[in-house]
């Protein structure tokens, strides 16, 4: 199975695919951690473990890292299994919260250290890392301590430190957990302007819905130790298969409802207020039986007010209860459907009774949570 | 510090100066022109510390202190270090149990300690050397070592220092020379500093463990005491005043280049 080869998104790319397959992880027995995880990381791409703390993401990191055995399940690394090997036998750039850089030594000696781990000589070691440094823009640096560098160099030392020996991916566990919003917006930049440089494949977590949507090419969501749902950022925030991840992910509106049936490969569903309309099937999971009830998720940027003579899939009368300008744009709770609609539009509506609609397309049938 | 009021300094003057005033006593008292220790001295005259420097017995006796104290802190620095480190971060039946084994040198009644290791020592042949004191020593030095090693692994050592150094390709002993024992260094030097002061003054096993050729110098000053009376007693012990002063600044010095 060759893929190093395989080109993500026209950039040159490194690493080798990384395949987590069938992982369990109990730390005492019949409590289990990570239940079941599976994904697969391309050469080059950017995938998320995202989900609450307790859902089992970081524990998955550590596994894939090789500081925790797991309990059962391969994770594979160009089709080798590693899962037996420790950590540093395995060949992963790791890049924890806080960088642990090693505070004693200098910049260049923290970036040489895996060089030197693999008996490479003091003047190629030297070399690599200032080339490497000199790719992080920090070759002015090279003899300073740690502390003396600001957070976002810092992070460019940690960065350079973990790719210096070509690894077969990066792991980032929550790097930029414990910062301001703004500093995180900048290193988020950062991150995604170096691995496009340098083609790597990054395996990242956090808890934080808006940093996977910006960075990752796959969101994987993770709850109660399972892999819920895995697709692109897009994906996972407009079709989301649960009221979890639909609510992990952002805002939502769930719209109570009975299923009727499946047409063409939707489901059709009669809302509260007795209207029949349509909704897209949940792509994983369960999907709920004819007859039983569950709910629909819609995006509040998703419902718009119709005036005169504009038109939409369904429709629904309703009462506004007021506004909320939030700048880019305004945010309004609508009595509709009997329960309290949010809908975000760019100019509101200012009458109090309106007329509100979406699009099939934009109406995601959930499947019911909790054990397959 | 600044004396949080007048009241309190004048309560904890009187204490400061009881304590102080028996070791401070003695540099005066080795000062004396007499040939007998006696308070208060003649002065002033320093042939007590030239008599004490000539003195091919003494003299004898000081190295030997000195031989049977590194030794120890040898000894006991590696196993107290060796014990923190197996201990640390792991969680498994019996643990306190061996912590209190670790720690138990200090606790055991010395004289028990110093009857015990003679008798186990006569056979071996180990009554009478330097090593053989020093080696009990160590067993009173390694419980300052462990607990100074154990604060600075829990307080000084981040764990993902750790890890990024296994991440980077580090095993077991990389991971000790380049993340564990830069964070530890200066707790596991104050340990030893402790476990040297602990041991160079240390007379009950010295005394039980001693042969015609090492006699340590706190047995030596305890013999002539009851024997001869000469100011070389009061000239040696500010030698360990001396010594003590330096131990002390040590670990001030140590505990401030502990890193933030």
């Amino acid at each position: 199975m060759n893929v190093s080869g395989m080109n993500v998104s026209g950039m040159n790319v490194s690493g080798r695919l990384l395949d987590v397959r069938h992982v369990w992880k109990s730390y005492t027995p019949d409590v289990f951690a990570v239940r079941d995880v599976n994904f697969t990381l391309e050469p080059g791409a950017f995938l998320t473990l995202l989900g609450p703390s307790g859902s089992g993401k970081t524990s998955t990191l550590m596994m894939v890292a090789g500081f925790e055995a797991p309990t059962e399940g391969e994770i594979r690394v160009g089709g080798r299994d590693v899962a037996g090997l420790p950590a540093e036998k395995r060949n992963f750039g790791v890049v924890f919260q806080g960088y642990a850089l090693f505070p004693h030594m200098s910049v260049l000696d923290n970036v040489e250290f895996a060089l030197r781990m693999r008996k490479v000589g003091r003047g190629d070691r030297r070399r690599q890392a200032m080339a490497m440094l000199d790719r992080v823009g920090l070759a002015a640096f090279a003899h300073r301590r740690p502390r003396e560098l600001s957070g976002g160099q810092q992070q460019r030392v940690a960065l350079a430190r973990a790719l210096v020996f070509e690894p077969d991916a990066l792991l980032l566990d929550e790097p930029l957990g414990a910062l301001d919003r703004k500093l995180r917006e900048q290193l988020q930049a950062e991150i995604k302007d170096i691995q496009r440089r340098v083609g790597i494949s990054i395996l990242f977590v956090t808890h934080d819905q808006d940093e996977a949507m910006t960075m990752s090419d796959q969101i994987a969501v993770m709850a109660d130790g399972q892999v819920v749902q895995i697709g692109t950022p897009a994906e996972v925030y407009q079709h989301p298969n649960t009221a979890f991840v639909a609510g992990f992910l952002g805002e939502t509106n769930l719209l109570p409802v009975v299923v009727r049936g499946v047409e063409n490969g939707h489901a059709v569903v009669r809302f509260e207020d007795g209207t029949t309309g349509r909704a897209r099937m949940p792509r994983g999971g369960r999907p709920p039986a004819s007859g039983a009830s569950g709910f629909v998720s819609i995006r509040p940027e998703r419902l718009r007010f119709l005036g005169d003579g504009a038109s939409s899939d369904h429709s629904t009368d309703g009462v506004v209860g007021g506004h909320v300008f939030l700048g880019r744009h305004a945010r309004s709770t609508v009595r509709a459907l009997g329960q309290a609609l949010i809908v975000s539009s760019l100019d509101p509506q200012r009458s109090e009774t309106v007329r509100i609609g979406w699009d099939t397309d934009d109406a995601q049938l959930l499947a019911p949570e909790g054990p397959d | 510090m600044a004396p949080r009021s007048l009241g309190l300094t004048l309560a904890v003057a009187p204490i400061v100066f009881f304590l102080l005033l028996p070791s401070l006593i003695i540099i005066p008292m080795a000062l004396t022109k007499g040939q007998l220790i006696q308070f208060p001295p003649q002065w002033i005259s320093i042939h007590a510390f030239t008599d004490y420097l000539s003195d091919p017995q003494w003299m004898r006796s000081t190295l030997v202190s000195f031989q049977v104290s590194a030794f120890a802190v040898l000894v006991g620095g590696v196993t107290g270090t060796c014990a923190a480190l197996a201990l640390h971060g792991k969680t498994f039946a019996g643990k306190s149990l061996l912590t209190g084994l670790v720690l138990a040198p200090i606790v055991i009644p010395l004289i028990v300690l110093a009857l015990g290791s003679y008798l186990v020592f006569a056979p071996l042949r180990l009554v009478g050397t330097w090593p053989g004191i020093g080696l009990v020593h160590a067993l009173l030095v390694t419980p300052y070592v462990f607990i100074s090693a154990q604060t600075s692994l829990t307080a000084e050592l981040n764990p993902a220092l750790v890890r990024s150094a296994r991440s980077l390709g580090a095993g077991r002993w990389p991971v000790f020379r380049h993340v564990i024992w830069p964070a530890i260094r200066p707790g596991v030097l104050s340990g030893c500093v402790m476990g040297f002061a602990v041991s160079f003054d240390e007379v009950v096993v010295a005394l039980f463990l001693q042969g015609p050729d090492t006699v340590t110098l706190p047995v030596r000053m305890f013999t002539a005491i009851q024997f001869e009376l000469t100011p070389k007693i009061a000239a040696s012990a500010s030698l360990f005043i001396l010594l003590a002063t330096l131990a002390l600044v040590a670990q001030g010095l140590l505990a401030r280049r502990r890193p933030a």
